[in-house]
C-alpha cells in the first residue's frame, strides 16, 4: 500500500484539519459526478478508493495515537461516496428492458463497437435509444453528436434526470472540481466573497458554526 | 503546429512560468540534438504541454543550463530530454512536417512555396522521425487519408472529421505499457486534439469560406456572410468546454509528480482563454493573449520574478 501521506499529498506532521481539508478536496476532484459516463470512470473510482483508505489509514493511527474519535465520519464519507459510482449500475438495470441493458452492459465495458451494433438493431427509437447512442458518441469523445441525441432523448422524455444530467456534461456545465478551483476569466471578487460567505452560512447551517 | 495550447500567463506563479519556458527550451534542444539545427524552430506550445506532460508523469529531471543559440550569451534554464521524452521531439517533426504537407496540398503553387521549401528543409527529420515512432508515423498516415476522404466528401460531422487529427494527437501516448498512465494521457491527448482541430477550423472559418475551401463548420452551420450566428458560436463554445472537462478529468487521473498546477492551468484556464480569442478574431493578431516568449525566440522579455 502507498504511503497515505503521500496519496492525501500532506505532510506527515500536518493537522487533523489540514488532512481532513485536503481529503475533501480530493472528494471533490474525484467525486463520481465529474466522471458520470466517462470512459475512465473505473480509474477515477479506484483512486476515490485509495484516498478513502489512505484517509482511513491516517485516521486510524492518529486516534490511537491522540485518542481522536473520528472513525464513524470517514466511514460515511467511504459509503456515501462509494455508493455513488454503484448506484448508475442499479438504477439503469432497474430501468431498462432487456436489449437496453445490454448496450448499457457494452458502454460500461468500454466495448462502443459492441454496444452501437446492437442499438442499431433496435426497431424501436425512443427516448432510451437516443440516451444510449448519445452515451456511446459521449464516450467515444464525439461531443456533439451526442448533443444532438441527449436533446432527442430530452425531447422525448423531459422529466428523466439521468438524460438532463447527460445533456448538462455535454453542454461543458457543472463541474464541482472545476467550478470551484478554476472560475474562468473576468469573475468579481465581490461575487467570490458573497458566495464563499454564503457557502459558509449554509455549511454552519445558518447559524454559528458547531 | 498551431500554439493554441497555452497557459494562461497572468494566473501562473512565478516558479510555474518558469518551469514552462524551461520545458519550452527543454524540447527546443531536444529538438537540436535528434533532428538537427532546423528542428529547433519547430518548437511550438502545444508540443510543450506534451514535453511537460511526459516531464510531469516521469520523475522530472533537474531543470539545469543549457546553451541557446537565441541568446547571444549565457545560458538558460532548461528541463533536459532523458530518454522518456524523446517521443516527444519524434512526434514533434512529424506533425509539423504533416502541417506543412496540408498547407502545400490546400493552398496554391505560390502561397504553398514557403511550405514547399520547408518540407524539403526537413525531409531528413522527417525520415529520422518516422524510424524512431514507425507506428505513429503510420497512425498519422492513416488518419490523414481518412481526414482526406472526409474533406473530399465535404463531410457535416465535425466529430467525424476533428476524430482523425484527435487520434493522431492522442498516438503520441501510445507507447506507454502501463494502461492506468496511457488511458488518462491518451483521453487528454484526444481531447486537446479534439480541441485544436474546432479552434483551428474557427480560426480560419473566414478564409475557407472565401476561397471556398474545405471547413467542418461551413457544411455543419452554413455560416452567413463568413461569420457563425452568436448562437451558434455559444453552442461551439460549450463543446469546447465540454472536452476541456473531460481533459481536465483525465488530466486529474495522471499521477503526476510535478508542475500539476501549470497542467492544470493551461487546460482549464488557458484553453478557454484562447477559444474566446479565437472566437473574437483576436488570436490571429495574438491581441489579448499575453505572450510567453520574446520575439527571439527566447523566452526572456517577460520575467516577472525579477
Amino acid at each position: 500500500m502507498k504511503d497515505p501521506y503521500e496519496v492525501l499529498g500532506v505532510s506527515r506532521t500536518a493537522t487533523d484539519s489540514e488532512i481532513k481539508t485536503a481529503y475533501r478536496e480530493l472528494v471533490k476532484k474525484y467525486h463520481p459526478d465529474n466522471y458520470s459516463n466517462n470512459p475512465l470512470a473505473d480509474l477515477a473510482s479506484e483512486k476515490m478508493k485509495e484516498i478513502n483508505e489512505a484517509y482511513d489509514a491516517i485516521t486510524r493511527a492518529r486516534s490511537g495515537q491522540s485518542g481522536y474519535q473520528s472513525g464513524n465520519s470517514q466511514g460515511t464519507y467511504q459509503g456515501a461516496y462509494q455508493s455513488g459510482y454503484q448506484s448508475y449500475g442499479s438504477y439503469r438495470d432497474s430501468n431498462s428492458s432487456g436489449s437496453y441493458a445490454q448496450v448499457r452492459s457494452y458502454i460500461n465495458a468500454n466495448q462502443l463497437d459492441a454496444a452501437e451494433s446492437l442499438l442499431n438493431t433496435a426497431a424501436n427509437r425512443d427516448a432510451e435509444w437516443y440516451y444510449l447512442k448519445g452515451s456511446i458518441a459521449y464516450r467515444r469523445g464525439w461531443l456533439d453528436e451526442a448533443r444532438q441525441n441527449y436533446q432527442a432523448a430530452c425531447a422525448m422524455m423531459p422529466g428523466n434526470y439521468e438524460y438532463q444530467n447527460a445533456l448538462r456534461t455535454v453542454q461543458g456545465g457543472y463541474t464541482p472540481y472545476r467550478q470551484s478551483n478554476y472560475q474562468g476569466s473576468g469573475m468579481d471578487t465581490a461575487c467570490d466573497i458573497c458566495n464563499a460567505l454564503l457557502c459558509l452560512n449554509c455549511l454552519c447551517g445558518g447559524g454559528g458554526c458547531r | 503546429m498551431f500554439g493554441y495550447v497555452r497557459p494562461r500567463i497572468d494566473r501562473l506563479a512565478a516558479e510555474e512560468l518558469d518551469a514552462y519556458r524551461a520545458a519550452y527550451c527543454g524540447l527546443c534542444r531536444a529538438l537540436g540534438k535528434e533532428y538537427g539545427f532546423p528542428a529547433r524552430f519547430l518548437v511550438n506550445y502545444d508540443m510543450t504541454f506534451l514535453y511537460l506532460l511526459r516531464a510531469s508523469v516521469f520523475t522530472p529531471p533537474e531543470p539545469r543550463k543549457c546553451w541557446c543559440p537565441a541568446r547571444v550569451c549565457g545560458k538558460k534554464p532548461c528541463i533536459p530530454d532523458p530518454e522518456g521524452y524523446r517521443p516527444v521531439a519524434a512526434c514533434t517533426v512529424l506533425l509539423c512536417v504533416e502541417k506543412l504537407r496540408d498547407d502545400v496540398r490546400d493552398k496554391g503553387f505560390f502561397r504553398s512555396l514557403p511550405a514547399r521549401l520547408l518540407t524539403l528543409v526537413y525531409r531528413r527529420a522527417w525520415r529520422k522521425a518516422c524510424g524512431a515512432l514507425p507506428a505513429f508515423a503510420a497512425l498519422t498516415r492513416t488518419q490523414l487519408s481518412r481526414l482526406g476522404e472526409l474533406e473530399q466528401a465535404q463531410s457535416p460531422s465535425i466529430d467525424a472529421v476533428a476524430d482523425t487529427f484527435a487520434r493522431i494527437v492522442a498516438g503520441c501516448a501510445a507507447d506507454l505499457e502501463d494502461p492506468a498512465l496511457r488511458r488518462p494521457m491518451e483521453q487528454l491527448l484526444y481531447q486537446t486534439g479534439r480541441f485544436l482541430y474546432l479552434a483551428d477550423a474557427l480560426d480560419d472559418l473566414r478564409e475557407d469560406c472565401e476561397d471556398d475551401a474545405y471547413n467542418p463548420l461551413r457544411f455543419r452551420f452554413a455560416p452567413k456572410e463568413s461569420e457563425l450566428e452568436p448562437e451558434i458560436l455559444e453552442y461551439l463554445t460549450q463543446l469546447t468546454d465540454a472536452s476541456v472537462n473531460l481533459a481536465g478529468a483525465a488530466l486529474a487521473l495522471l499521477p503526476l509528480c510535478a508542475y500539476g498546477a501549470l497542467l492544470e492551468n493551461i487546460v482549464y484556464l488557458g484553453l478557454p482563454a484562447v477559444f474566446a480569442a479565437v472566437k473574437a478574431h483576436k488570436f490571429q493578431a495574438r491581441a489579448g493573449l499575453p505572450r510567453l516568449m520574446s520575439k527571439r525566440g527566447a523566452p526572456n522579455a517577460e520575467r516577472r520574478d525579477t
